[in-house]
């Protein structure tokens, strides 16, 4: 019965005014995903019964490739908060254009790093001890305290996107549901800004809390260690920058305009005003530990740059290519216009985020405490690489599933009406018009 | 039913359910019962340290040292009877019928733990049948460190359990120790001196001596070779600190009934029909080779009688399962550094496993001589002798062997003690005149680049919680292991971690590798398995291979 | 029930470890597995993966050939003051230092397996347990009945052996003692030492033999710098042995570890 009116079904979901493609160029596009999702899974299986043995983490190498992943993905998914917070709270009302993809991402994100870490601790059915038992000193506490209520509101935020499904709007109670959840929209972004924010802090917090890791531990305000700050200021800084990534992927994938230049022009600057602040900030923070905070607790900072592969270029890179170099292109309002720059800037930022959790998580953990300790190496089994593959096919299903039966970018259907009428006008008129 | 939430209990329910989790098949929860104290004497090398094992019920759940501490071998014990590699059953029938069929033709026993009193039943019952008894060396010394100022040792493993570890513990701050090795080892660390010599060079070193700056001062030489006693002699330590060999007093008819003892490879090649093996207590590990050398070559019988899989059970025809300390009742051998006669017993803390053999027994069953009841014989010759004290572990009280009946001597000696006889005049040292073997001419190092460096301990079956040293940390150099430095690693393209073979002009061993710049470039550290020890003794010289 | 010995001042328990008597036998390591039912290895284990909560390092003076020099160096949980680096960053409380005794306290039934605590760590005391618990067949009749074994995917370290102090608080209080005699509470590693490298005692008792070694000259903690108290304090007249206390010395690599 479905077999039969398979292909009919589907067209039915699919909003109205934009075309989508075949039901079999869809699956066949599914496939490889799904294939990958399952052998993810299949990893994460063998995680959870055999245990942990099935990673190449160790008592030194504790957290491996999956918290660099989390910390990561958590960061690239900033953009759901960042965005909703500029939208709602601080009005950039073009920002709706993307308000739904900065969603889907941020859940993607969210839920992706829940599950990794779920596989990650030892004894996952343990999880909730954390609220049973909360140390409100740990930012490890925080870290779950949030991003688990951020999810939450993330799932909340979501459900409008799913319901906005064509056939799902025919349903009246489903309607009146999504206009009262609209009303408290306002409320969800402020406390999802709130919680986001807080998390991203906590998650910089967790290493730079670390007094006994002195390459990790930075000073800080309060109970807050500096990379509190630099985190959320960094995720914020990237997310928009992660967000015109994954929408030109988008449009160069389906082969579609789904959101006005503008947009992405806003976004741009957004983030390279933020990147700015953030590598001056970065560049202070590294100059008060190197001089400072590291030699107080008895280590020269030089030494950790002595330990090969991490010399001095990895701070160069975290700091100038991946940071200061995208900032200014995407400041420059000339640079960023022109795809071939905005596009490998967006890349960079993205990179210098990542580089920043690497540094954070693995090299702090390469790096000896202990005299006659070693530097140490690491390289995930291919278990946790399946796991974390799967984290990244789930999120690429969620997305291809968002994309195809709701309407994740508003503008869409507006933008391909303008092209359809724009093929009918001459080139020449066109430019005409423009100026 | 809502008031129930209001109650602690669902809570607590929750909170309880962690506790299921703690009960996650594989973790066993340890027995209860009453917990009582033992005492015994380990018998895993002749230290004979004593031993007070913490019971639950009748089973020992931890072994700590009655006077200090004890070593990690022996302080595990009490895991050995279970240890996987343990030998449960043994072709005990046809292995009787085997030597039986051989009889009338070359006989010995191969004791590779001598000095104890199952060695006086081993060597009656090759006194009655013509045999011989072997043991790896013939070692008539004793050596007393509490009378020495200067100690000069060449790789002997002093601090490393040597001899007993309470008496060279005691003896230690009084005396200046001089450690000639050519890696740093744990004695070497200690030591107030170490001379780094070139890997196997320990024999030209020994004939230096004479020429060190320290010669005068030295009060003992320790080491291995011909050339030491002599040396001992030369500097005056005969009478001082060097001492033969004492043993407790034996019946007065096992001394007559019993055969000579013969170093092993005094033995003619080739005249061995039937070798029997007693390797339980094994403190050292004679090369499979050296020993097929003294078998005849026509069809030759060897049975060992041996608690695991990995020694001698490799090649022989036969091997046959013994229990082993702490399930056996067994005396103790002296130490090398006890100077006075002592006896202590080694009192079994688990029952003795089911299906063993004892060479004792079956040496005693072939030559008719009887063995079932020896130590109690023995403990009663030394009442009889009345000297002494008795040294009982429980109560550390010290009394005299006089003032005690031959059951209560029995039974304190049972029940964990020592009797020493303090106040006997030590044994002159006798220069045994054997004849000086000559040193193996050196092999071109073309093709064998290495020189090996033995690890001074065999241990033949460890409890398997020494994977804390041997696999969880390199504290100790594991038995399947030969250690490397980076230098000669790169140049055999050998990884730390990796696997490798181990190749000798004897053949060849399949070894795992640990690459540390604590090894001397040019020398190759091999662990103690009997695999390596096959192949590679100390100072052969040898090459890894990747593998 | 174990009778709960009351203390009217707070005890601090610590270790004087003499490096120079180490002989790096590895007694302190096996008496600790067995004392505390710390499982063999797991197949596959390596000196990453395994469990020890004490372990024994080799160090070096970096020296080349024969100006080389070593010594042992036991490593536990330093077993810092109150503001433990491992303590904070527990998110379940799994982690305490118990201000009676000064011991630093993990959890196993209460851990989450996070993993946490063992980053926070600068002295890398803590051992995961990555596998099941396995024991040879007939081996776990030797468990010692005073210590639960502790399940896979949790957190483990020394605990200045608890078992045994809470075995002396009841023997105190079964006399009507209020104070455990020093003499019924000693650590395995302690009892086990042959070389007598480890003692142990309070140190807020000025005549305790481990409080007057922590004034001696050649006395030092690891790391101190980082300013985390701990009452492990060892001691060498050795001066580059005192120096390896201190932050790592760039590219002098142990290959011992």
């Amino acid at each position: 019965m479905v077999r039969l009116t398979g292909k009919l079904a589907d067209g039915q979901f699919i909003t109205r005014g934009v075309s989508r493609c075949s039901t079999e160029r869809f699956l066949l596009w599914l496939a490889p995903w799904v294939a990958l999702l399952v052998f993810g899974v299949y990893c994460a299986g063998l995680c959870l019964v055999k245990g942990l043995n099935q990673t190449n983490m160790d008592n030194r190498f504790v957290f491996g490739l999956w918290i660099f992943v989390d910390l990561t993905i958590i960061a690239l998914g900033a953009g759901a908060f960042f965005t909703g917070f500029l939208l709602y709270i601080l009005k950039f009302k073009e920002l709706s254009a993307v308000i739904n993809s900065a969603v889907i991402i941020g859940l993607v994100c969210y839920s992706g790093a829940m599950a990794a870490l779920m596989v990650d601790v030892g004894q996952p059915l343990r999880c909730w001890f954390t609220f049973w038992y909360p140390n409100v000193h740990s930012m490890l506490t925080e870290v779950t305290f949030c991003i688990s209520c951020y999810l939450a509101v993330l799932a909340i935020e979501y459900l409008p996107v799913v319901l906005k499904n064509r056939r799902l709007k025919e349903i009246p109670s489903f309607l009146v549901f999504e206009f009262e959840l609209h009303k408290l929209i306002y409320v969800l972004a402020g406390v999802g800004t709130f919680l986001s924010f807080f998390h991203q802090g906590s998650l910089g917090g967790l290493f730079g809390v670390l007094r006994g890791r002195p390459f990790a531990f930075r000073e800080g305000l309060m109970v807050w260690p500096s990379t509190f700050f630099l985190f959320i200021l960094s995720a914020a800084a990237v997310g928009p920058s992660f967000l015109i990534l994954t929408t030109w992927l988008v449009e160069k994938i389906t082969h579609k305009r789904l959101v006005k230049d503008q947009v992405f022009q806003l976004l741009a600057r957004i983030s390279g005003i933020l990147l700015c602040v953030y590598v001056l900030a970065k560049a202070v923070d590294t100059l008060v530990w190197l001089n400072r905070t590291s030699p107080g607790l008895g280590f020269e900072a030089a030494q950790y740059y002595d330990w090969k592969p991490f010399g001095t270029w990895i701070l160069f890179a975290e700091i100038v290519l991946f940071g200061l170099l995208p900032a200014l292109i995407l400041i420059t309002p000339g640079l960023r216009a022109r795809r071939g720059w905005l596009i490998p800037a967006t890349a960079l930022a993205c990179c210098g985020v990542a580089l920043n959790r690497f540094v954070q998580t693995v090299q702090t953990q390469a790096l000896p405490t202990l005299s006659f300790d070693r530097f140490l190496s690491y390289s995930p089994s291919w278990q946790e690489v399946g796991t974390f593959a799967g984290v990244l096919a789930y999120g690429v299903l969620v997305y291809s599933f968002s994309f195809r039966y709701s309407q994740v970018f508003p503008e869409e259907r507006e933008l391909k009406a303008a092209r359809v009428m724009r093929l009918e006008i001459p080139e020449e008129e066109l430019v005409e018009a423009g100026r | 039913m809502a008031g129930a939430v209001l109650t602690p209990a669902p809570w607590r329910l929750i909170t309880d359910t962690a506790l299921w989790s703690e009960n996650w098949p594989g973790v066993p929860r340890p027995a209860r019962g009453e917990i009582r104290a033992r005492f015994t004497t380990c018998a895993l090398c002749p230290a004979g340290c004593a031993v007070r094992a913490r019971c639950v019920g009748e089973q020992p759940v931890l072994l700590t040292g009655v006077s200090g501490g004890l070593c990690p071998f022996g302080l595990s014990a009490h895991h050995l009877p279970y240890h996987p590699a343990r030998l449960r059953k043994g072709p005990v029938a046809e292995a009787t019928a085997a030597v039986a069929g051989k009889a009338g033709q070359g006989i010995a026993v191969l004791d590779l733990n001598p000095g104890r009193t199952a060695s006086w039943s081993y060597r009656r019952a090759m006194g009655a049948m013509k045999g011989a008894y072997l043991t790896p060396q013939a070692e008539p010394f004793a050596y007393d460190l509490s009378a020495a100022r200067t100690v000069l040792s060449i790789g002997t493993p002093l601090l490393d359990g040597w001899g007993t570890p309470s008496k060279v513990n005691a003896a230690r701050p009084n005396f200046r120790l001089i450690q000639a090795e050519a890696m740093e080892s744990r004695t070497a660390m200690l030591a107030e001196q170490w001379i780094p010599i070139a890997p196997g060079s320990e024999s030209a070193f020994a004939k230096s001596i004479p020429q060190l700056e320290a010669a005068r001062e030295l009060s003992l030489v320790l080491g291995e070779g011909p050339e030491i006693a002599e040396i001992n002699q030369r500097i005056g330590a005969f009478g001082k600190t060097v001492f033969g060999r004492s043993e407790a007093v034996v019946p007065e008819t096992w001394t007559r009934e019993a055969a000579a003892v013969t170093a092993f490879a005094d033995v003619p090649d080739h005249s061995i029909a039937v070798l029997l093996i007693d390797e339980t207590p094994a403190t050292s590990y004679i090369p499979w080779h050296r020993i097929e050398q003294k078998l005849v070559r026509d069809n030759p019988v060897v049975v060992t009688f041996a608690a695991h899989r990995g020694g001698y059970a490799r090649h022989a025809q036969f091997a046959l399962p013994t229990a082993m300390y702490p399930e056996v009742l067994d005396d103790v051998a002296p130490a090398a550094d006890a100077i006075r006669p002592v006896f202590r017993l080694a009192a079994p803390l688990v029952a003795t496993p089911t299906g063993v053999v004892s060479l004792a027994e079956f040496v005693g069953t072939l030559s008719g001589v009887p063995v079932a009841n020896v130590l109690r014989e023995r403990a009663d010759a030394i009442h009889h002798a009345g000297q002494g004290t008795l040294h009982t572990y429980a109560d550390r009280q010290r009394t005299a062997v006089k003032e005690l009946t031959a059951d209560a001597f029995w039974k304190g000696l049972n029940e964990g003690g020592e009797w020493t006889w303090e106040d006997a005049k030590p044994r002159a040292a006798v220069m045994n005149r054997a004849e000086v073997r000559p040193v193996e001419p050196v092999e071109s190092p073309a093709d064998l680049p290495l020189v090996a460096i033995s690890e001074p301990h065999y241990a033949g079956l460890v409890s398997p919680l020494l994977t804390k040293l041997y696999q969880e940390s390199n504290l100790l150099l594991a038995p399947n292991r030969i250690a490397l430095h980076p230098k000669d690693a790169r140049d055999a393209g050998v990884v730390d971690g990796g696997r490798a073979m181990l190749q000798t002009r004897l053949g060849k061993c399949a070894v795992e590798v640990t690459v540390d710049a604590a090894v001397p470039a040019g020398a190759v550290q091999v662990g103690s398995a009997p695999g390596i020890q096959d192949v590679c003794g100390h100072a052969a010289r040898a090459k890894v291979v990747s593998v | 029930m174990i009778a709960q010995g009351k203390t009217n001042v707070a005890a601090r328990y610590g270790m004087s470890i003499d490096v120079d008597r180490c002989n790096g036998c590895g007694a302190c390591m096996v008496a600790c597995a067995a004392e505390n039912n710390v499982p063999p290895a797991a197949n596959g284990a390596t000196e990453r993966t395994g469990l020890t909560w004490i372990r024994v390092y080799r160090v070096d003076n970096g020296g080349e050939g024969n100006e080389r020099r070593s010594a042992f160096v036991p490593m536990l949980c330093q077993h810092c003051g109150k503001d433990a680096p491992c303590v904070a960053v527990c998110p379940q409380q799994a982690v305490d230092v118990d201000p009676a005794t000064g011991i630093v306290g993990q959890m196993p039934e209460r851990c989450l397996g996070c993993r946490y605590c063992m980053a926070a760590c600068p002295y890398h005391a803590r051992s995961f347990n990555w596998s099941d618990p396995a024991w040879p067949a007939g081996m776990e009749k030797t468990l010692n009945p005073d210590v639960a074994p502790r399940m896979r995917g949790v957190v483990e370290k020394c605990n200045l052996c608890q078992g045994r102090l809470h075995t002396a608080k009841a023997k105190a209080a079964m006399a009507g003692r209020v104070e455990i005699d020093p003499a019924d509470y000693v650590p395995a590693c302690v009892e086990a030492c042959p070389t007598r490298a480890i003692h142990f005692g309070n140190l807020n008792d000025a005549a305790s033999e481990v409080a007057q070694e922590s004034h001696r000259k050649g006395s030092f903690r690891m790391l101190e710098a980082l300013h985390t108290d701990p009452k492990i304090y060892y001691q060498s007249k050795k001066d580059w042995v005192r120096e390896t206390a201190s932050a790592p010395r760039p590219g002098k690599e142990n290959a011992r570890g």
